[in-house]
């Protein structure tokens, strides 16, 4: 930065000489009506102006020189350094005394203002070089959790695609050395039926897997786009249980939906997915012959409140939370111990991403008992005067 | 009763234990399988295999727990089936006791490689320390007296760490073995994380017994796991 030129040593001076020179020439012009202790005083002040703004040096050049010019133009004999009366001598010296402490005052007030504000500069710079480095740091620790994250989800989704390819693999790589015959390999109709079966079923997984992921971006990025309807709250199980018919054939299903519930506003398509995949949960983590229990009420004036319990091992507290995470599985990455059939971790995080996007709320308890599972969700009813208007 | 190789298969998933129940029994193996670590033990005590199959990732007791415990009543070679990028799990596992490690997904052809190589290697008779004087392994044979080796026919000049790494690796053809297990035992406990002395040690046998070191064909690197020896490799 550029310093200005009163900022220079000599230009203090310069002022000094000058402040001086020009008050002592007003002084004089209106001499008529000022004393010498009005002269004592203005020029003092002089002397104060010039130690605030430039320092001790200049105020003892300033002091000396208003002593000067004092002493010749307002104390008897004027016109000459020699002064007649004591009491002058009293006044010059006191005058001195005064301009000088005044002006050194002046001057240390001066510096140590100066310390302080350069203190407070200095404590500013470092508050913000401090929170710049808080900064850089929890943006370093922040990108460390999402690649740590990124990893975590790329090997859960890695392990997913490639368990089914090893099976595909396996069985392809089977029925290839049987048809080519070196060396020949006795795979009899049965283990060759097993083999494609097991290459469909895999096919299938891949395609699930892979449906899912691309359903759970689309919540992710806000584009699900619910195509809401006014729709019968057992209509929307129905058609959930029509299509887990083959899953929940070796348990027994029951169901107890309200009477005269009213209609809801929402996704049909969506909400019996939501419903599709809770049976399809229930099913899977508990044991055959167990009840699979679907409930539907009212809660509340506004509200629809959906059930699916089933009589499994349960899940621990702490993980209901968690179970929602997408690519979390209890059975693979919790603490329940007990060996069950573990899904894609897609379910519940699809599950949830279209009850929280009808505004509705979805949550785990225990089942009757405290035994079992129990996933509960609600649904907004819907507005009525907003169909009718888009009915008009 | 049954004289064919009895193989347990060690897996959550039953798609492919369906598969490599199939595939294997068509390949004239006697097989049985298993859901996780502890069914499988329990199968293992039952019916005693003569080589056991395991996924890594298990619920209950994993595919680690359930090498420790094998190695801690038997010697029965273990193969283990991992996915790429668990080589911490799959290192750990060979240093648990595992012969051999199959990345997924694999062909069938591969798997069964790997199990004839492994059911081999534990139906050849022992090896007497205490009496061998010599070693036939593939292209080597070893002095063990006079430390001398010659491979295809040539005598070959080793410095004397150099011949202790070779006959480690002669010793355990075909098996895995990390980079900790052969710091270890070539230059003890406090060295194993020293894989720098092997890569130089390595280099230097490779040059020495190699046809061609830039592409070996006896020392085969295991990518982030160690080394595979293949004495006899098909030319």
């Amino acid at each position: 930065m550029r310093r200005s030129v009163l900022d220079q040593r000599w230009a203090a001076y310069a002022v000094a000489a000058l402040s001086v020179f020009a008050l002592t020439l007003l002084l004089k012009i209106v001499g008529t009506h000022v004393n010498a202790a009005t002269v004592s005083l203005a020029l003092l002040l002089n002397v104060l102006f010039i130690a605030t703004r430039w320092g001790s040096l200049p105020a003892l050049f300033t002091s000396i020189l208003a002593m000067l010019c004092f002493n010749f133009f307002f104390l008897p004999p004027f016109g000459t350094f020699t002064i007649a009366a004591t009491d002058n001598w009293v006044a010059l010296l006191a005058f001195l005394v005064t301009a000088v402490t005044a002006g050194q005052l002046s001057a240390s007030a001066r510096r140590r203002a100066e310390e302080a504000e350069t203190g407070r500069r200095e404590i500013e710079r470092l508050y913000a070089e401090l929170r710049d480095a808080f900064e850089r740091a929890s943006h370093a620790e922040a990108l460390r959790q999402s690649e740590k994250l990124k990893s975590a989800l790329l090997d859960a989704v890695t392990h997913d695609l490639r368990t089914p390819l090893t099976s595909i693999k396996a069985s392809i790589t089977t029925l290839l050395d049987e048809a080519r015959g070196e060396p020949p390999v006795p795979l009899d109709s049965d283990s060759r039926v097993e083999m494609m079966e097991v290459i469909d079923e895999e096919g299938d997984r891949l395609s699930r897997f892979i449906n899912g992921l691309i359903e759970l971006a689309r919540i992710e990025a806000g584009e699900l786009h619910l195509r809401r309807r006014w729709g019968a709250v057992d209509e929307i199980i129905s058609t959930a249980l029509t299509r887990a018919e083959p899953i929940t054939r070796n348990h027994h299903v029951e169901l107890q939906v309200e009477k005269e519930l009213p209609g809801v506003r929402v996704d049909e398509r969506a909400v019996s997915e939501v419903v599709y995949t809770l049976i399809d949960n229930a099913a899977k983590y508990s044991a055959k012959g167990s009840t699979i229990r679907i409930t539907a009420r009212r809660s509340g004036e506004e509200l629809i409140e959906m059930g699916i319990e089933d009589e499994g091992p349960g899940i621990p507290s702490e993980l209901r939370e968690r179970v929602f995470d997408k690519f979390f599985r209890a059975t693979r990455d919790g603490d329940v111990t007990t060996h069950k059939p573990t899904g894609t971790g897609m379910g519940l995080a699809i599950a949830k991403g279209i009850v929280e996007a009808h505004e509705g709320r979805i949550w785990i308890e225990s089942g009757n008992g405290g035994k079992g599972t129990r996933v509960l969700f609600t649904l907004p009813i819907g507005d009525e005067d907003v169909e009718l208007v888009l009915n008009d | 009763m049954t004289d064919r190789p009895k193989i347990l298969v060690v897996d959550d998933e039953p798609q492919l234990t369906r598969v490599l129940r199939t595939g294997l029994k068509s390949r004239g193996y006697d097989v049985r399988a298993a859901a996780d670590g502890l069914a499988g033990f329990e199968a293992f005590n039952d019916w005693h295999p003569d080589l056991v199959i395991t996924d890594l990732a298990m619920p209950n007791v994993d595919g680690l727990e359930l090498c420790k415990r094998l190695r801690a009543v038997s010697q029965v070679p273990i193969i283990v089936l991992s996915a790429k990028g668990e080589e911490k799990t799959k290192v750990e596992a060979l240093d648990l006791g595992a012969d051999d490690f199959i990345t997924k997904p694999f062909g069938i052809d591969e798997l069964l490689a790997r199990v004839r190589a492994s059911l081999r290697r534990a139906n050849a008779p022992p090896m007497n320390e205490a009496t061998q004087s010599t070693l036939d392994s593939g292209d080597f044979h070893v002095d063990l007296e006079s430390r001398a080796i010659t491979v295809r026919e040539k005598p070959i000049h080793l410095t004397p760490k150099e011949f202790d790494l070779l006959v480690y690796f002669i010793k355990h053809a075909g098996k895995v073995l990390t980079h900790r297990t052969l710091l270890a035992a070539l230059w003890g406990g406090n060295y194993v994380e020293q894989n720098e002395y092997l890569r130089v040690f390595v280099g230097n046998l490779r040059k020495k017994i190699e046809p061609d070191a830039a592409t070996p064909r006896y020392i085969l690197t295991e990518p982030w796991i160690g080394y595979r020896f293949d004495p006899d490799p098909v030319s």
